[in-house]
């Protein structure tokens, strides 16, 4: 495994911009109505962090592991595995953070809400902002095709984000950020390694 | 070995095809009366043409239909411009099958020059994966197998030397890249029988003339060039540049052709592998596979002009 050190995460970026983006409006175009139901997701989110009604912490953890699910094996291992030799470790590190969530927020039932905290607040409201309400729009805003646009729930960064947001929100146990930290940091790499 | 009759017979009738069809179409023909520049791999004094086509990121494109038929365009518009040697590798993502897409579409899969690499750390995995890319070809047999990278060099050796005594495959490479592990390769390249080594060269990173290409040369072993234009970025610092005046008399007519005939014309450089997404630039790439190459003077002043102006 020695030779394994002489390649750089950047090595692994063998594909375009174009093909990348191709595999999200291919996908779109092949999930469609589902983009409805992540829509009905997202419109919960803010409705259980407005109201909190009882088992909010419950029920948005749930969402969450569904999401996280689903992107791992809809989008990342059947579409984006096709372009991207370790994208099946991309959807093992998903499900294993789907269960992470599952174990603490639906089994153990620990999210309560927590705004004791303001600048958590703060940050927590404006990653959900950007991925529910922004992230959509990046396609078209980048002069892309609208189809390629990536959505909460269905598409990998915007639901990492947005679960960021939601352990700022409840009180979350440290060892769930691992896993979207090291998205974000490979999600970064990947944008920037394509150019 | 039938295999090798076969493709023996059926070059000679494409040879004979491509002359029926250059007395029939005359702008075919006035292509191809121009001569071709080829180079020989020393271990047969085969010759191939010194403009080969990568695939690495470029033909990666999934199964997006889109992507698909335009790789299949370039690889048409490669082999009809006289390309023979195409190189992938299982690290390429889908490269491989969209190379087998190609190949069909155009129906070209006997008048190339097949390269493709094992990529594995569990070398008994080798013969199967080897076994994967050639159905994702859909060709016979490859010409060429390389060990990647280095990956497991000593075993996946072992398995190509065994291969091309069974006549699976016909020569036995090992490739790296970015300028990396230059010491081990040229260990390999002193110790090991090889017939085609592949590595990174271009007109600014020239560390290899210092002693992996003189080695290549004293061993006899064919040298195939990756990352001629770093990965685009050369390109993009010359692109606004003014080609030299003097660039007509090596027939180069942009950069990437000045790029190119630089590297293929170093007397131990078999062929580069420039990949591309685009007709277009597939076209330009090929021209440099004609007219004449520069000599040790003007490589020279190649290298002075461009290391004057980027």
């Amino acid at each position: 495994m020695g030779d394994l050190a002489s390649y750089r995460l950047s090595d692994f970026i063998l594909f375009s911009q174009t093909a990348y983006y191709r595999q999200f409006e291919l996908y779109n175009q092949s999930i469609w109505p589902l983009h409805c139901v992540a829509i009905l997701f997202a419109l919960m989110i803010f409705y259980a962090l407005w109201k909190n009604p009882v088992g909010a912490g419950r029920s948005v953890a749930l969402l969450f592991v569904v999401s996280w699910v689903w992107v791992a094996w809809a989008f990342l291992y059947q579409r984006f595995y096709q372009i991207h030799v370790v994208a099946d470790w991309y959807a093992f590190g998903f499900i294993l953070q789907a269960g992470l969530i599952a174990w603490y927020g639906v089994i153990k039932n620990r999210f309560t809400l927590s705004v004791e905290s303001r600048p958590k607040v703060k940050i927590g409201s404006g990653l959900l902002f950007i991925a529910l309400v922004v992230y959509p729009f990046i396609a078209v805003i980048s002069g892309r095709s609208w189809m390629q646009f990536e959505m909460f729930s269905l598409a990998p960064d915007p639901t990492v984000l947005a679960t960021l947001a939601m352990l700022l929100f409840y009180k979350a146990s440290i060892i769930l950020y691992v896993i979207p930290s090291i998205w974000i940091l490979l999600s970064v790499i990947t944008l920037f390694g394509m150019q | 070995m039938k295999n090798q009759y076969n493709r023996t017979r059926r070059r000679l009738l494409q040879g004979m095809a491509l002359a029926v069809s250059g007395l029939i179409v005359p702008g075919f023909a006035q292509a191809r009366t121009r001569a071709l520049i080829t180079k020989p791999i020393p271990s047969t004094n085969e010759k191939i043409p010194v403009i080969g086509l990568g695939s690495s990121r470029t033909f990666n494109v999934g199964n997006d239909p889109l992507g698909l038929n335009n790789v299949a365009e370039v690889m048409r518009h490669f082999i009809n411009a006289g390309g023979k040697l195409i190189d992938s590798s299982p690290m390429y993502g889908s490269s491989q099958p969209a190379i087998g897409y190609g190949l069909k579409k155009t129906g070209k899969a006997n008048d190339i020059f097949s390269a493709d690499k094992v990529w594995s750390w569990n070398s008994d995995l080798g013969p199967e994966q080897m076994e994967q890319s050639r159905q994702y070809w859909g060709v016979d047999s490859f010409d060429l197998m390389q060990v990647h990278n280095l990956v497991e060099w000593k075993d996946h050796l072992k398995t190509l030397s065994r291969m091309k005594q069974q006549g699976k495959i016909r020569y036995v490479g090992i490739t790296t890249s970015h300028g990396r592990r230059h010491d081990e390769l040229e260990d390999i390249m002193k110790t090991q029988a090889l017939d085609f080594v592949q590595f990174s060269y271009n007109i600014i990173n020239r560390e290899v003339e210092q002693r992996l290409l003189p080695l290549a040369k004293q061993r006899g072993i064919a040298v195939i060039i990756n990352r001629p234009f770093q990965r685009g970025d050369l390109i993009d610092k010359l692109k606004d540049k003014p080609l030299p005046g003097w660039a007509s008399t090596i027939e180069c007519k942009n950069w990437p052709q000045y790029l190119l005939k630089f590297i293929v014309s170093h007397p131990a450089v078999t062929c580069t592998i420039p990949a591309t997404t685009q007709v277009e630039h597939v076209k330009e790439n090929m021209m440099a596979c004609f007219g004449s190459l520069p000599d040790t003077a003007m490589r020279m002043r190649m290298i002075d002009y461009v290391e004057k102006i980027i």
